[in-house]
Parts: C-alpha cells; structure tokens; sequence
C-alpha cells in the first residue's frame, strides 16, 4: 500500500521564525506529535517534536541519566521553559528530516518509524514540499482493517 | 490546485423533524422537539466546496482557522473525507450552526448560525503568510462566507490582492461588504450570498431582471464575471460577453436540503472549468450540481452521475440586450 493511501493531508506546520511558545501552544491545540518546519517556498526545513523541546529544556545530563527523578522539581524547566519561549523554533529543530514520499509503500515507512523510534514522519512531494504525515496510529489503524 | 479560504469554519448540524410548534414565542412550557434523523458535517462556504471537489477527484487545499473541541472536530471530518487540510489554529471555539428540516417543508428550513471566535491580528499574520505560500501552488482561490469577528472588512480585498499578485484567478463566494469591497480589484468571477439582504450595495436583487442590471453593473466595475442565484432553480451570469439566463424546470417539492446548493453551485463550476469547459457551460454543470445536491438530504451531492442527470433539467437562455 502507498503512503498517499493512508496519509493525513494536514498541512499542519510552523515557520523557521515561529516562536517556541507558539509551537508548544500549537503541538498542544493540534494534538500532534511534531510539527514540520517551514521555509517561505513551503519546503520542509526541519521538524520540531515534544521531544526536541524537552532536550532543549533538561539539563544535558538528564538526557544521559534518562530520568528527571532526581531533579527537585520541575520548576527549573518552567523556568527554561520560559525563557526559550520568545525563541525561534529554528534553534530548536532537528534538521535531519527523516522523511516520506507519497509513493513509498507502508512496509518502508513503518521501518523508518520503528528504526528511527518517531511517531510521526512528513510526507515531501519532489520539491521536498510538505503534502502530509504519516502517524503511527495511522498504520496501525490501517493495518487493524 | 484549487485552495479555499474559510475564515469562519462551522460545525454544520442538521436535523430532521416532523413538525415545529407552530409558535416558539413565549411558550408557557418548554418546548421539546424530537428529531428522528441527524448529520454533522464540517462546513462553511470554503470549506464545502472543498469537500465537493476533493470528492470529484480535483485537487484542493482547504485554508482558514480553527479553534477549540469543534475545530477538532472540523478537522477529524475534513481530513475523513481526504481533504488536504491547512488551518491556522487560534483560541476560542468554531461555531455550530445548527439547521432544523420539517419534512415537507424542506423549501424553508429553520436556521440558527453563531457568531464563530474573533481573529486576533498575530493570526491573521499567521495565516496571510500561509495562503501566500499556498498561492504558489493554486491555479484558482475562493474565498468563501461570512468574515470572522475580528477579522478587517477590508480582508476578502486584501486576499484578492494578494491572489492576483500571484497570477491566481479568483472567486469570491460571499455577501455583503466584504464581497462588495473586492469588485474594484476585478475577482474572475463574484457569486454573491443573497440570502439575508436582497441587496447588492445600492442594487435590489429581488427580481431577473433586478438580478441581471446588478450583474451587469459588477461586471462594469471590474468583475470579468458575475454568478447570481434566485431561488435554486434560476441563475443569471453576467460577463462582458453577454447575459445568460440558466433555468431548471424542477418542482420545489423535490428538495429535501438547500444548505449546501450553492456551495455545490461554485464547486461544480470549479470542476467543469478545471476539466477544460468554457464558462458559460462550466455554470450549466454547477448549476446541475445544485440541483442534484438540493434533491439529496445530505448536505453535497458527491454523485457525479445524479449530477449528469440534472444536467438534462438546466436549460440556458442568452437573453438579448435591452
């Protein structure tokens, strides 16, 4: 099956200058994973996820510990938080943009989510322009018919 | 590409009941009215004839801005039926419009629209940077319904500016001064909302031939064409060719739904010129498309065939000057 069968057609992104806040407000309205990342010709520049954000916020240490037990509170991330808000996303994005084509086939795309360990990936036309996403739900639902 | 601008999204909500009280003014009780069938379905003028073309196979990017649990909602419907959906996400919550059918008196149905949520100027940034990257993909842009609160009564002009710079044709698919305030800019084709004020600025529109002198006044001030409705079943184009008069000889009786006629009007127009039709002939099928999506309960007949039918019902009339 086709990428281009089963994809969301939501066009859903943010610009390189799109403040951190408003992605966060974004990801929180749209209740998807991460967001593609935009340039003025609509090509996919980078893509921002829940995940990035954390790391940008966690000490560099919490990342290698993988846990925040330790921490006293989450104040000191509100904190951050707070001041990478103002911020463009582009600081912030993860440039190496694993991505689909509508004409690769389920099985390809559902090993580069498992490899990758992403729960949603862009899907680019030939101009690398953003044409939709593939969440892991969908396959799943797409696999359950 | 086809890309359509609604500012104003809705929840469209239909039931369908037996009979209404014959006065809801004042009643000594509550009034309780059962309903044995119901649909809900994003809508919005845009947005529907983004539906009604996404379902013909035409490619189309639907734009506007979403708020809230119903813009979820909106957007879970959209995305369902296939529709390449690019939204600007704000606060607040989309409206519900709500429209309630008495069976054998589809012809008047009972219409409750709210007011939808303000735009805020860092929105409408947001989404003016949107539908220009947009723009470079389309080939025709409508802007469709009502303005959202907030938004500049200038906006729809802006947008057609903005479309022309671009090299993109087009339609204005609105009421109203915001309709009004684009003609000055030349839209390839206006189809007014009529349905509150049959008025067009100074202009009535009550009448044919009311309907064809304001026709051929938006046509003078820059329109290359002019798309009026009166009732489903008459329509009058005006361009600088001429004046074309289309009719359907089809009893009132045989409607069940008139909410998304129009929307299927400019749609099915949309899909006969993308497929290469003139004008004049791309309004017969749109035409047919009202009709066909008038005689269904569903809000859009998506039914190429039913729609090919009616096209045996729409005869066309070039009426001569004078």
């Amino acid at each position: 099956m086709k990428v281009r069968e089963f994809m969301r057609c939501d066009l859903t992104s943010v610009e390189l200058d799109t403040t951190v806040s408003h992605v966060i407000y974004l990801l929180h309205q749209s209740g998807l994973a991460s967001l593609p990342v935009v340039d003025e010709d609509g090509r996919v520049m980078g893509v921002i996820s829940e995940r990035d954000l954390i790391r940008a916020v966690l000490p560099g240490y919490v990342d290698m510990l993988q846990s925040v037990a330790f921490l006293p509170s989450l104040d000191q991330l509100s904190r951050r938080l707070h001041e990478i808000g103002p911020r463009p996303v582009a600081e912030f994005m993860m440039e190496d943009v694993v991505a689909a084509r509508p004409d690769d086939n389920d099985l390809h795309v559902a090993d580069l989510m498992i490899r990758k360990g992403l729960k949603q990936i862009p899907v680019l036309d030939d101009q690398k322009r953003l044409v939709g996403v593939v969440r892991r739900i969908d396959l799943l639902h797409r696999l359950r018919r | 590409m086809i890309l359509t601008v609604t500012l104003n999204p809705t929840l469209d909500k239909f039931y369908w009941v037996d009979e209404l009280p014959l006065s809801l003014d004042k009643p000594e009780e509550a009034v309780l009215i059962r309903s044995d069938r119901s649909l809900t379905s994003a809508g919005g003028k845009g947005i529907n004839v983004s539906t009604f073309l996404s379902c013909h196979g035409v490619e189309t990017v639907a734009l506007g801005f979403l708020a809230g649990h119903t813009g979820q909602i909106i957007l879970q419907d959209l995305l369902s039926r296939g529709i390449t959906a690019n939204f600007v996400w704000m606060p607040g919550e989309n409206r519900t419009n709500v429209t309630v059918i008495v069976r054998g008196r589809e012809y008047h149905p009972l219409l409750i629209h709210e007011e939808g949520p303000p735009v805020s100027e860092e929105a409408m940034g947001i989404f003016l940077r949107k539908y220009e990257r947009m723009l470079r993909r389309a080939e025709y842009v409508v802007l469709g319904g009502s303005l959202a609160p907030g938004c500049s009564p200038d906006c729809y002009r802006t947008l057609v500016q903005h479309a022309h710079r671009a090299g993109v044709r087009v339609i204005v698919h609105a009421g109203g001064d915001a309709l009004m305030r684009t003609i000055g800019e030349g839209p390839f084709l206006v189809k007014p909302d009529v349905r509150e004020d049959l008025q067009l600025g100074a202009l009535p529109v009550s009448t044919p031939g009311e309907i064809v002198r304001a026709g051929q006044w938006m046509v003078a001030q820059g329109v290359e064409a002019s798309l009026i409705s009166h009732h489903v079943t008459g329509d009058v184009l005006a361009t600088r060719d001429g004046v074309w008069e289309l009719e359907a000889r089809v009893p009132l009786a045989t409607f069940k739904n008139l909410v998304g006629a129009d929307d299927a009007l400019v749609g099915g127009l949309l899909s006969a010129l993308i497929r290469g039709e003139e004008l004049v002939e791309a309004a017969r099928y749109g035409m047919a498309a009202a009709l066909a999506t008038a005689e269904v309960e569903e809000k859009l007949c998506l039914d190429a065939g039913a729609i090919r039918r009616e096209l045996g019902h729409v005869t066309i009339r070039r009426r001569s000057e004078g």
